[in-house]
């Protein structure tokens, strides 16, 4: 699963996949070769080659018994991403190039295990010029993957989000939901609601300039990317010691309202680091 | 230039009104910000502080001021110059000076010789001393021998006052013409002016007839004016007094000074007379004068136009200095390039920077 080096994002689905696409994570059904799943009756799979003859005798009902193997099903990836215009912010790290990272770095490992990727911008509504269908073929995923840093992210608001979560209808997805999740509470309620059917990763991009990098001293004049207005503010210790209180507050807020419906959400700051994304996903 | 009259102070003005129409520009500072704008993803990250509101709300105040200062410097703001009118104490002094040829002698009737003084000089002296005596006093000079000389006009520069008392020990001419000396002398107390107390003091060394048509004419003058009336009487040793009735007839050819006297006596006005035989006497006299009057005078003050240009220049120092000062604060939030360095095994969001958390660390 992992491959050229070390950063390559490695996941595993919460849940067994159903669907008859080969893949390599362990399926509901069972079917072909691979890890031993459980024995049958043979009436119920009228399988000669996959008889189980030490299981076949100890039966003390003398019934045949089948070996089943577990079926290696491939599953779809989705990435919904927040185009808002808070996403523009560059502080220790550029958001969106972050944002493209992770994209890239999904695609690929996704087409690499034969998994399909699929890719949904979303602002105010669903983006048409960054979207891709589930494809398992590499080129073109890595192509929409690519062109993430470039899209312009000019939106109000990220109400787009419920909108991608109702096309992904159908079998559960593993579905990462990149945002700042500088959103409105109801909306992030219901975006979690409206995902609650698939395996979801929120991606919380953070940046230490906004909360640890602070400086301890000084003023500065705030303006918001998204057109909420502008504010002087005088940072001292005291003040920074309660926004980065604040921030780790919101944090914590997230993740309790994910909780129900989600993974914990995973913090992607400054730099896109492949492992420790995967050690995230491999542990919740 | 345009005028504002009616503030308090006195009139304003500018000598560059049309500068003003600029003025709007002072409100600027409410749309345009100085400091470097940082974006931020939501305004609601930063928690809501008073301090930081009053500081802006400082900053845009001082930047209005600043603004606003150097829009009303350029205009060139001024107070106009005025008269102003305050009440001293003081009088109106009218001197009258005996400038006929005895005045050159000594109390002694002789000419001077050595440290001995003239009459002239010994009141020239005293007098200049009563000048700069009171800051509020007006003064008027007249000399008069034969005939009355204007040397200096009700003023109130003693200045002018002084010199023009230094100027009388030149030496004198001719006879006494008390008459008509006091005729300019009266004169020198100008219009009618309410609340001023006049004085008219009459420095002579002898006294002459007044013709009872001029006496007439002069009586009317004293009714009107009502100054007060002090003699300083400067009697030359040996020679008869004001009291004194003469051996003969007593007509005024015979007795000048005692109907002089008798003759201001008659006239109603408040009236005293100093008979000095010497330098002490005369000062003592003075000082009675000085004493005596002191009533409040109305008198004008001459204020200059002033510029106010440097203050405005200050108003604006002063707003610009806080905007510096608040350019200064300004902190290093600068967006800083992703750095390129290669992903470390550092779990994600705890800060790799090096210089933040040299920050932190100082």
């Amino acid at each position: 699963m992992t491959a050229e080096g070390g950063g390559e994002i490695v996941y595993l689905p919460r849940w067994r996949p159903g669907g008859s696409r080969v893949g390599v994570h362990r399926g509901r059904d069972a079917g072909g070769t691979g890890t031993f799943r459980d024995q049958v009756p043979f009436l119920r799979l009228p399988d000669a080659r996959r008889i189980d003859l030490r299981a076949s005798l100890h039966d003390p009902f003398e019934g045949l018994q089948v070996r089943r193997f577990e079926a290696r099903t491939a599953l779809e990836c989705w990435v919904i991403l927040d185009l808002s215009a808070s996403m523009r912010f560059r502080g220790a790290g550029d958001r969106m190039r972050l944002a493209g990272q992770l994209c890239e770095g999904l695609a690929g490992a996704a087409t690499r295990i034969g998994d399909a990727f699929g890719l949904m911008g979303c602002d105010e509504r669903l983006r048409e010029d960054l979207f891709l269908p589930a494809t398992r073929r590499r080129a073109a995923a890595l192509a929409v993957a690519g062109r993430v840093a470039e899209v312009p992210a000019e939106g109000r608001g990220a109400g787009g989000v419920l909108e991608a979560a109702r096309l992904l209808a159908g079998r559960p997805k593993l579905v990462f939901l990149v945002s700042d999740f500088r959103w409105p509470d109801t909306l992030i309620e219901e975006a979690f609601r409206a995902l609650a059917l698939h395996d979801v990763v929120p991606v919380l991009l953070a940046d230490s300039a906004e909360a640890e990098g602070l400086p301890a001293w000084g003023l500065v004049e705030l303006d918001d990317l998204e057109g909420a207005g502008r504010r002087l503010v005088f940072l001292r210790p005291s003040l920074r010691r309660r926004w980065i209180e604040r921030e780790a507050e919101r944090v914590a807020a997230l993740r309790r309202r994910a909780a129900p419906y989600a993974r914990s959400p995973f913090r992607l700051a400054d730099r896109f680091d492949a492992d420790a994304l995967s050690r995230h996903i491999m542990t919740t | 230039m345009g005028a504002l009259s009616g503030l308090p102070g006195g009139p304003y003005g500018f000598t560059l009104p049309w500068v003003l129409w600029l003025l709007p520009l002072a409100l600027l500072p409410l749309r345009l910000k100085v400091s470097r704008r940082t974006g931020l993803p939501s305004l609601d990250a930063a928690p809501a502080d008073g301090l930081s509101r009053a500081i802006g709300l400082g900053l845009t105040l001082a930047g209005i001021i600043g603004l606003a200062g150097l829009i009303l410097a350029l205009a060139g703001p001024y107070r106009g110059g005025e008269r102003v009118t305050r009440i001293g104490i003081g009088a109106q002094v009218s001197m009258l000076i005996d400038r006929s040829g005895s005045m050159n002698e000594t109390f002694a009737g002789r000419q001077p010789s050595g440290e001995e003084e003239s009459k002239a000089a010994a009141s020239r002296r005293i007098l200049r001393d009563f000048v700069g005596n009171r800051a509020h006093d007006q003064f008027a000079v007249t000399a008069f021998s034969t005939a009355p000389m204007l040397v200096v006009p009700m003023t109130d520069r003693q200045d002018a006052v002084r010199a023009a008392i230094a100027a009388i020990d030149r030496p004198g001419l001719d006879y006494t013409n008390v008459a008509r000396g006091l005729g300019m002398g009266l004169s020198q107390f100008g219009a009618e002016r309410p609340g001023v107390s006049r004085v008219l003091l009459l420095v002579s060394d002898g006294a002459a007839v007044i013709d009872p048509r001029i006496q007439g004419q002069l009586r009317a003058a004293f009714a009107k004016l009502r100054p007060n009336l002090y003699w300083l009487f400067l009697r030359t040793k040996g020679s008869p007094s004001i009291q004194d009735k003469p051996v003969g007839e007593d007509t005024p050819q015979a007795a000048p000074e005692r109907h002089l006297d008798l003759f201001f006596k008659s006239l109603g006005v408040p009236y005293r007379v100093f008979e000095a035989e010497g330098a002490e006497a005369v000062a003592y006299a003075v000082q009675q004068i000085e004493a005596l009057e002191r009533d409040p005078i109305p008198y004008t003050e001459v204020r200059l136009r002033k510029d106010l240009s440097a203050l405005a220049y200050a108003l604006a120092a002063l707003g610009l200095l806080v905007l510096t000062l608040g350019k200064l604060a300004e902190a290093d939030f600068s967006l800083r390039p992703v750095s390129a360095s290669p992903a470390r095994e550092t779990p994600a969001g705890v800060d790799a920077r090096p210089r933040a958390s040299d920050r932190r660390a100082a």
